[in-house]
């Protein structure tokens, strides 16, 4: 795929505002849904469409900030991190195991307190990811290693919100 | 059907909406001035009941009287048809479903024995119920051009496929599937606010559905939808029904049917009177009998309750509270009953919107979208952005999903994915396509199975299988999977299985030709004379606005095509026509290309392309008029 910056015209950067490509997607929605083709000829309606569709793909890769973090590491020339840095894993195995501690306590504070924290440290690595990603010049492996981070960190947060939904 | 000789062929065919609901469909149209209006017969009735029955000859009756002898041959009258829309026929719910004979146990479509030795899937007996509301509107209206069709917002792809495959039985141009709450919203010219939440309370007589709607600078998401699809005004018809059978004693079934006749009416003079006094009687034996509405109230109670309990579920779904709101939307004929519209206001604390019929605001919505997608003349700028309404992925090993696109996903959209061969010297691939959340692939919703055939026998792992998810503005799926590793290409187009393959439309239509339904040649003429036209118009009008992005050569090629595609269309051959149509297209692709990159600087230079038209127009002497939207009465 292309990028997806240039596509929603805008600048490769990771601390976009959601609210600004958003605005972008609705106004290049407006030019290019089916909607408002619908009386065009068939080779408008076609090319219409193929951009509507690129569009929506720009957006979905480039609106959450893990895709957008991804897209902009990949635009820099950076690559993004398969392995897993071990201090990391034993990290959130740790949380993981503190978490289900918690729970089988029934201890309710105990779980809030400790996505509470782990959220905390999930907005600094987003501060530092902006300023890996975004400086002059990038600093593309320390961007990698804050992403890989940002992710498990995520993952972790998303799973603590899927268990209390269930309870 | 008779439309091509009774009228005038050069009268513009009229975009309508269609309804098509459970228990009954309504079709409805913009007139050049003025909002919606439902299209009524002879009697004044919009409403048409959804039921088709077959005969053991001639053509299936469909509506009232349909309806009133359903008794007569229950196993032929097929009644709330839409429940058996998209599923399968080994599907628990299509065994539960009425007194039908099933003509098979398996398959990914559900087939009804009917009368005259006949076999129809839902999709047909839809299509017979699109074809009668599409001849009311052509006595009503002369030609009709395509159609807005409602449905659920929690229907699938399979259902969805299911009407857009109905409606192509039926003759009729789908510009576009609509959700129903979303339709109602846009009855109301909601999409005028920009901004807002709003719960949409449908409570039909066998379905209840409820919706929250965010409405977000002009685009509506659907943000949680729920409800309870065995609820509705039938159930209120039991409750009083028993209190009536209390009085009047007995068990056989027409002594059951009168009962819930007579509590249909008492319940409906309810909804004007505070009390009703009537005499009850069956079989010769009389009672008086009196109820006051607040007693009726009481007895429908617990129903409400539930209905409640649907609302609170979706607000906690969508995360909102009741306070968040800043509307409330009323439809299905059931909310007339005041003790509703009291609950909905005590649970929500707004009191719902009024003015437009609950039975037709559905259907005034479709064709205000109808209006706006195909009508002629300046409409208010509505443009309705649409979502996914369910993740859709791929069975891999162990019967995990791989989610390729995810729920709420903004449409039309394509994502692919690659996935490799877990066996040595694998050939083929099956790909199980499922939609929804859950995490096995057995708790989803199995929309097509197949298999890519043909790879060339390697190690495990090595083959790179590419499966592509093409998803349109209907929120309509197609997949394609290809290998591309050894440089042999294998491409698979594939249309979900549930539905009816283009064959099988084609074989159906030229089966309804066959008994005389009309003559094939005479509508493929006028279908490719209306399509070239609509081409050169189209062509001329890109022409006046870009024009300039035409180096002179170009220019005269697209200006011969032009002439070339008239003169063919002032004969008689359609296959000239679609060739001269198709040249015209070939010469104007770059064009188009060109139109479509002009349209994106013009948005993404911050100035929304409407502006733009808005200059050009007063530049041109041309005022546009800014009405509000569809304040109707109806």
């Amino acid at each position: 795929m292309s990028d997806p910056f240039a596509t929603l015209g805008l600048p490769v950067r990771f601390g976009l505002a959601r609210s600004e490509i958003e605005a972008r997607w609705k106004e290049l929605s407006k030019a290019l849904h089916p909607d408002r083709h619908m009386q065009a000829s068939p080779a408008e309606r076609r090319q219409a469409l193929g951009r509507a569709v690129t569009v929506n793909e720009a957006y979905r890769a480039i609106r959450d900030e893990l895709g957008r973090a991804e897209a902009v590491l990949a635009l820099r020339g950076g690559r993004t991190r398969r392995d897993a840095d071990p201090a990391l894993l034993m990290e959130v195995m740790e949380l993981r195991e503190t978490l289900a501690e918690k729970r089988a306590s029934g201890d309710q504070a105990g779980v809030r307190r400790l996505s509470d924290r782990v959220e905390a440290q999930a907005s600094a690595v987003r501060v530092a990811l902006a300023m890996a990603l975004d400086g002059e010049p990038p600093a593309l492996d320390i961007a990698a290693a804050e992403l890989a981070r940002l992710r498990y960190l995520q993952r972790f947060l998303d799973e603590v919100r899927a268990t209390e939904d269930e309870a | 059907m008779s439309l091509l000789q009774i009228h005038d062929p050069a009268a513009a065919p009229r975009p309508i909406g269609i309804d098509l609901g459970t228990t009954n469909s309504i079709v409805a149209y913009v007139p050049p001035s003025g909002g919606p209006v439902a299209i009524r017969d002879c009697d004044g009735e919009a409403l048409v009941p959804s039921v088709v029955q077959y005969r053991a000859q001639g053509t299936p009756v469909v509506g009232t009287t349909a309806q009133r002898t359903a008794v007569e041959a229950p196993a032929d009258t097929i009644v709330s048809v839409k429940r058996f829309m998209g599923r399968g026929a080994a599907d628990p719910e299509t065994r539960r479903l009425g007194p039908y004979r099933f003509a098979t146990s398996e398959g990914p479509v559900v087939k009804f024995a009917v009368a005259g030795e006949r076999v129809v899937t839902p999709i047909e007996v839809s299509a017979e119920i699109l074809r009668e509301l599409k001849e009311r509107a052509e006595d009503e209206l002369g030609p009709v051009g395509g159609a807005v069709i409602t449905v659920p917002a929690y229907f699938d792809d399979a259902q969805r496929q299911a009407t857009k495959d109905a409606a192509r039985l039926a003759g009729i141009t789908v510009l576009r599937l609509l959700n129903e709450p979303t339709a109602a919203a846009l009855a109301y010219g909601l999409a005028s606010k920009r901004n807002g939440r709003f719960l949409v309370y449908d409570l039909g007589g066998g379905t209840f559905d409820v919706t929250l709607l965010e409405l977000e600078d002009g685009v509506f998401h659907v943000r949680a939808t729920g409800g309870d699809s065995q609820l509705g005004g039938d159930d209120m018809d039991r409750a009083l029904a028993a209190e009536l059978l209390a009085a009047l004693p007995g068990e056989e079934p027409a002594r059951v049917r009168w009962a819930l006749d007579a509590a249909r009416q008492i319940k409906h003079a309810l909804t004007e009177a505070a009390a009703v006094e009537t005499e009850l009687e069956f079989a010769g034996v009389r009672v008086p009998y009196r109820i006051e509405r607040t007693a009726f109230d009481a007895m429908i109670r617990p129903l409400l309750e539930r209905t409640g309990r649907a609302v609170r579920r979706v607000l906690a779904d969508a995360e909102a509270r009741a306070t968040d709101l800043d509307g409330v939307i009323l439809v299905g004929g059931s909310t007339r009953v005041p003790a509703v519209r009291a609950y909905v206001q005590q649970i929500t604390g707004l009191s719902p919107l009024e003015g437009i019929d609950p039975d037709l605001v559905v259907a005034l919505g479709a064709a205000v979208q109808a209006d706006v997608l195909a009508g002629e003349g300046e409409r208010p700028d509505v443009l309705l952005l649409d979502v996914l309404p369910l993740s859709l992925g791929i069975e891999t090993m162990g019967g995990v999903v791989e989610r390729i696109l995810g729920r709420n996903t903004a449409i039309p959209t394509e994502a692919a994915q690659v996935f490799t061969t877990y066996a040595d010297q694998q050939t083929g691939f099956e790909i199980h396509v499922v939609q929804g959340e859950r995490e096995l692939a057995k708790d989803c919703r199995s929309l097509a199975r197949f298999t890519l055939r043909g790879i060339p026998p390697m190690a495990a792992g090595l083959a790179r299988l590419e499966v592509r998810f093409r998803v349109d503005a209907d929120g309509l799926l197609s997949v394609s999977a290809r290998e591309r590793t050894t440089g042999i290409e294998q491409t698979v187009e594939v249309r979900p299985t549930y539905g009816l393959s283009d064959e099988e439309i084609e074989g159906m239509l030229l089966s309804a030709y066959e008994q005389g339904e009309g003559d094939i040649q005479a509508r493929l003429v006028a279908e490719r004379r209306v399509e070239g036209a609509r081409v050169r118009m189209a062509t001329e009008k890109a022409l006046g606005e870009d024009g300039d992005l035409l180096s002179s050569d170009e220019r005269r090629a697209i200006d011969d095509a032009l002439a070339q595609l008239s003169a063919s269309l002032a004969g008689e051959d359609p296959r000239l026509m679609q060739a001269r149509t198709d040249a015209l297209e070939t010469v104007t692709h770059a064009f188009a290309g060109r139109r479509m990159d002009r349209a994106m600087q013009r948005a993404l230079a911050g100035q929304a392309v409407d502006s733009v038209a808005a200059v050009t127009q007063n530049a041109r002497g041309i005022e546009r008029a800014h009405e509000p939207l569809a304040e109707t009465k109806a």
